[in-house]
């Protein structure tokens, strides 16, 4: 139920005489294009011409990070295929064949023309294995080409690394049972 | 040379080539007022527009021409054939018949004998105004008959709103042309532009600033531009009237309107603004007659022509579009009774012999707008009036609706 | 019935059970891990504590008493009060919380637990987000401790159901708890695996991740997992089970609690018995006799064709010529469409059920108990609906036989017109039945692998897996148990109900129900199970 005191009534501001007569806004109105048109034009050449970004947190491209040894530091949690709100991250997990994991991705794919780049996956990772680059420049011509698997994944971290480091490269991976990993014990342990 | 000189004084050979020169011009016009109508744009809006088709981007209209004639002409199943066929090739050759008796460049005299040989203007029929008028209500017609012949309801409505506004709108631009002949007495364009020039006389500008005025937004809604391009309104009816035409068909649509624009500003030019006359510029008087000065007229003209333009543009892409009731409101309440009210105002003054009396005329003028802004800023001017307090006018009673 | 007030809300409950038991069944959330309705009771994880009105040792009268009570442990009695909702349960709960917490691994992205895991719920729920623990924490081996199953002892909250369950249910005893106090894990004896045919019900009662399935293990997040109810189809006790599937493949089965039948376990056999549904060697397309090209036909027209095919067959021999062999892998629905449309074409058609394979002996649990005592039975007769089959086959009457009768008959060439159903992942069709079949005029088979009669028929049609069907099958106690479809039949089969629906001369989607409200009429059996079928009361 919404409460009488909870509702605001909003009157329509009343119009002066001038706004009224419209002509005086029509000339502001004329006045204001004018001018811009003698501005600085903002447009950049495409392709001639890149814009600087101006941010890190751009969200472009995705890439799989690799840790310090250069292993792909996902540990096919599925988190961010759980948390992707277009579907379109598809994992297939196995057994790692690395002493001090568990899990890895075999497969890897991500649908670079369903993603729609809201970095739900890089929130939900929880070994930041995925990251968004301010790679934005995305081009293919199949619908094929434009699903980056393990590798095409793992390319774009190896191109984009000096740029933009991954945030946590401490971090190596969930560890399962009789493989204590002490960064994942003693940082991530706090919290439950 | 001599031959052709002698051939050009028959004013009929000389009406045929100056009918071809100035189509091509309008053709080659149009196209590149598309071109400006995309930079301009792009200018208000801080950007650069198009720039990758030659340099500037000059060869655009070519590419942009070369696209429409190669692209499938699609014609659907369900519209209503030749009328779909024809009523393209319909506005534009409505928008091109009003070049006819523009008065371009005024009387010439070819061969430097001191004889005026011809007039530079295709056709000087006595009765221009009215040929204008006729035309200019035969527009609507590529509208209507593109609308209807679509099939499609969207364009239907197009064609019906387009229709009741040129209507509209016809009155008042009819009014005021009626102040011009009045107080010219004169019903062929070249005369109305002569009777600027000269001594004493000034550009009826002067005398009607109101009517001028009016004169500009009924061209604005005689010509389907922003702020009255109710019947292409994308957002409401898809593409409006030809939603369903393509390639070709909705190329010459396109030309269609430019041509129309440049015809519409041509004759307010030449009602209200002088024509091809610059005051103190002494080869732009009636009185030069060489060919030269023809030449320098006709640039004149077409600079002028040119300004309208990119007034047009101005206002194109600084101005929404009118809602339909404000638009019909702002004919009927508010252009309507002024042109009635400055109407009445003249033929008083024709009475007293005053037309030419620079402190009558614009005396009028000064009080009827004093009126006009007491009316619209103690009652509220119709043309703003938002859906839910449709202030009236004070005639009609008071009612707000809250 | 006894009335107790559990949070000043007086509930009703069956006598005898515990106050834990009552309260989860009216609907309350109380947190427990040792306590599981088919186990003993032990009250070791301290978790389902709750405060109870006792008379005061001096007064009489009646107020709470100062300690908490196991809910889990104390039996419900008429009038008793107890509570849930104090601060002193609570504290109990956050403090259990935290202790279980204390060495537990955050494994949880890569714990296929995680989803179902009673830790990560409780914690949520009854936990602090906090931990306090400064230690290192003690990590005690992964460890492989049967063929099918992984133990994780970080993650145990030593709970003991696992070792309960080995003791009390499968009765083999694998399992142990080795060490003590902060130590303390479960492990096998050494060198003998767990490997009981039962074993993989001590993953499902692990209420944490710490015993996992090899055969699951890292294959899908149990959320992105949707689930059919169904029956399993491993032998006739008709174990109730939940088919996990996702991507239309099934990941894996789970027991669903079904009192009097499998309570709230199943075998492995069942358990891991379904590979056979994603064989690629499956028959999926019908395929149709024309000369001596084998063609795909329409399933449009299909049904024109069988039915063409058989009249011409009945007015050439008779209708005694006809036999159809309804095998016990199908559905009664489905055996019941056959029969009748059979029946209707040749009303002196001869309905014979089919081969029931028998393996090995009845096999009782807790191993060494007799049949009467027994909590769970893996039984030899290895199809699901025999009795169904049998039902349908009396329905009709007439010209009925078993298998051995039919064969022997087929032998004898008593028929020219045969529809022989199979729908086992094994091969199973004996010699003397192909070869006495193969000199036939007319052989329908429908069957989900190629076998030496596919070879021979006429027409050959899909059979699907029972998790791509719905219907019901009679377990060896006469109990009918409805199952649900779980994934897709495979690309260009149809589901046998489906076919079969359109045979018998019905028209639209095929459905267990809709066919069961119609046998309903004809068949008492039926009667109950159309109108209501059976729901577990509770699960747990
Ligand atoms: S950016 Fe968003 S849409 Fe794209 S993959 Fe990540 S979660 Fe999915
Ligand atoms: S969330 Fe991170 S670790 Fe988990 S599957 Fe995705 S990329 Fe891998
Ligand atoms: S392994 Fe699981 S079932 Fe066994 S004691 Fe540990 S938590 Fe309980
Ligand atoms: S459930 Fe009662 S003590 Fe564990």
């Amino acid at each position: 139920m919404i409460e009488e005191k909870d509702i605001i009534n909003v009157d329509e501001p009343e119009l002066t005489a001038g706004e009224r007569l419209y002509l005086p806004q029509i000339a502001g109105g004329m006045r204001t294009t004018l001018r811009h048109m003698f501005k600085k034009k903002i447009t950049v050449q495409y392709p001639e011409q890149k814009r600087e970004l101006r941010t890190e947190n751009y969200r472009g491209v995705h890439r799989l990070n690799r840790d310090e040894q250069g292993r792909v530091a996902c540990v096919a949690c599925f988190m961010c295929q759980t948390a992707c709100p277009a579907h379109c991250i598809h994992i297939v997990g196995a057994e790692s064949p690395w002493e001090d994991r568990e899990k890895y991705p075999v497969q890897f794919d991500i649908d670079e023309l369903r993603c729609i780049y809201c970095g739900m996956c890089e929130e939900a990772c929880p070994v930041d294995a995925i990251e968004l680059t301010p790679e934005y420049d995305l081009v293919g011509r199949t619908r094929e080409e434009m699903i980056f698997d393990k590798e095409k994944l793992l390319m774009v971290f190896d191109r984009t690394k000096e740029t933009k480091p991954r945030k946590n490269p401490k971090i190596t991976g969930y560890s399962g049972t009789g493989c204590a990993d002490e960064h994942t014990v003693t940082e991530r342990g706090e919290a439950h | 040379m001599d031959w052709l000189i002698e051939q050009l004084k028959d004013q009929l050979v000389f009406s045929v080539v100056l009918s071809l020169v100035v189509f091509a011009a309008i053709m080659t016009a149009v196209a590149y007022c598309i071109y400006f109508e995309r930079k301009i744009s792009a200018w208000m809006q801080d950007r650069v527009g198009p720039n990758r088709v030659g340099p500037l981007g000059l060869l655009q209209p070519m590419a942009d021409g070369a696209k429409f004639l190669l692209k499938e002409d699609i014609i659907p199943a369900f519209v209503d054939k030749p009328l779909f066929v024809l009523a393209p090739a319909f506005a534009l050759i409505m928008g091109l018949a009003g070049f006819a008796i523009l008065p371009w460049g005024g009387m010439v005299d070819l061969d430097g004998d001191g004889v005026v040989d011809v007039m530079c203007q295709v056709a000087d029929p006595g009765v221009g105004l009215l040929y204008l008028l006729a035309v200019g209500g035969m527009a609507v017609y590529g509208v209507v008959v593109g609308g209807w012949a679509n099939n499609n309801k969207f364009a239907f409505l197009a064609a019906m709103r387009a229709t009741a506004q040129m209507l509209s709108y016809e009155i008042p631009m009819a009014l005021v042309i009626l102040l011009v002949v009045m107080t010219t007495g004169q019903l062929g364009l070249d005369d109305i532009a002569r009777s600027q020039m000269g001594e004493g006389n000034l550009w009826h500008v002067c005398h009607h600033p109101v009517a001028f005025f009016i004169m500009l937004v009924t061209l604005f809604a005689e010509t389907n531009r922003t702020p009255f391009d109710m019947a292409e309104a994308e957002q409401e009816l898809i593409g409006g009237y030809h939603t369903e035409y393509s390639a070709l068909k909705f190329g010459l649509f396109f030309l269609g309107e430019y041509a129309h624009m440049i015809i519409g500003s041509g004759f307010v030019i030449v009602l209200f603004l002088g024509g091809w006359h610059l005051p103190w510029v002494s080869f732009l008087q009636p009185e030069a007659t060489s060919v030269w000065a023809m030449l320098a007229k006709m640039s004149v003209f077409a600079t002028k022509i040119a300004a309208f333009l990119f007034l047009f543009m101005w206002v194109r892409w600084t101005l929404p579009r009118f809602r339909f009731d404000q638009l019909m409101r702002l004919s009927w309440k508010g252009l309507l009774p002024v042109c009635l009210m400055l109407f009445a105002y003249v033929t008083v003054l024709l009475y007293l012999g005053r037309q030419t009396d620079l402190m009558w005329t614009l005396g009028g003028n000064g009080v009827l707008i004093l009126l006009v802004l007491i009316v619209a800023g103690t009652m509220g001017v119709p043309v703003s009036g938002r859906q839910g307090n449709l202030s009236t006018l004070p005639w009609e009673g008071a009612v707000r609706a809250r | 019935m006894a009335k107790i007030t559990i949070d000043n809300q007086e509930i009703e409950c069956r006598d005898g059970i515990p106050v834990l038991q009552a309260a989860l069944e009216a609907g309350w959330d109380v947190p427990h891990y040792c306590y599981h309705p088919g186990l003993s009771v032990v009250a070791s994880c301290r978790l389902c504590l709750m405060e109870m009105q006792l008379p005061h040792p001096k007064t009489r009268e009646m107020g709470w008493a100062p300690k908490l009570f196991p809910s889990c442990q104390t039996p419900v009695k008429d009038g008793m009060v107890v509570r849930f909702d104090s601060g002193a349960v609570e504290q109990n709960q956050k403090a259990c919380m935290e202790y279980f917490l204390l060495n537990h691994p955050l494994d949880c992205p890569v714990c296929d637990q995680a989803g179902e895991c009673h830790l990560q719920d409780y914690s949520y729920k009854f936990g602090e987000s906090e931990s306090r623990m400064h230690d290192q924490k003690q990590v005690n081996p992964k460890k492989d401790i049967g063929p099918q199953t992984l133990l994780y002892s970080d993650r145990c909250v030593m709970c003991t159901r696992c070792v309960r369950f080995a003791e009390e249910v499968s009765g083999t005893e694998e399992l142990c708890i080795v060490n003590r106090g902060g130590r303390a894990e479960i492990d096998i004896f050494p060198g003998i695996p767990l490997d009981n045919p039962m074993q993989g019900n001590v993953v499902d009662v692990c209420p944490v991740g710490a015993l996992l399935d090899k055969d699951f293990l890292f294959k899908k997040r149990v959320w992105f997992l949707e689930s059919g109810d169904s029956v399993c189809p491993g032998c006739s006790t008709g174990c109730a089970i939940r088919v996990d599937q996702s991507d239309n493949r099934v990941q894996r089965l789970k027991p669903r609690y079904n009192p009097g039948v499998n309570e709230w376990w199943m075998c492995d056999e069942g358990r891991f018995g379904w590979k056979y549904v994603h064989d690629v060697e499956r028959v999926t397309r019908p395929r149709l006799r024309r000369g001596a090209e084998m063609e795909t036909p329409a399933w449009e027209s299909l049904g024109e064709i069988v039915r063409y095919r058989f009249e011409q067959q009945v007015d050439r021999h008779g209708a005694a010529k006809v036999a159809v062999l309804l095998s016990p892998m199908m559905a009664c629905e489905e055996a019941w469409l056959l029969a009748k449309f059979v029946r209707e074409l040749a009303p002196d058609a001869t309905i014979a059920t089919g081969f029931v394979p028998m393996v090995g002996e009845e096999r009782c649990f807790p191993v060494g108990c007799n049949a009467d005592d027994a909590k769970f039975v893996i039984r030899r007769e290895k199809c699901p609906n025999g009795r169904g089959v049998e039902l349908v086959a009396e329905h009709f009457g007439g010209s009925t036989c078993d298998f051995d009768g039919f064969v022997t008959k087929a032998g004898e060439g008593a028929f020219e017109a045969v529809w022989v159903v199979g729908g086992y992942s094994e091969e199973w069709v004996p010699k003397a039945l192909a070869t006495s079949l193969a000199k036939i005029e007319m052989l329908v088979v429908q069957d989900m692998f190629e076998s030496a009669l596919t070879g021979e028929a006429e027409l050959v049609l899909p059979a699907c897996a029972w998790v791509e069907r719905d219907g019901s099958f009679v377990n060896h106690a006469g109990l009918i148990q409805p199952f649900e479809r779980a994934i897709n039949v495979p690309d260009g089969a149809r589901r046998d109900g489906q076919y079969l629906f359109g045979l018998a001369g019905f028209e639209g989607l095929y459905s267990g129900a809709r066919v069961r409200a119609l046998m309903a009429e004809e068949m008492d059996a039926f009667r109950e199970i159309a109108e209501a079928p059976r729901q577990p009361a509770h699960q747990h």
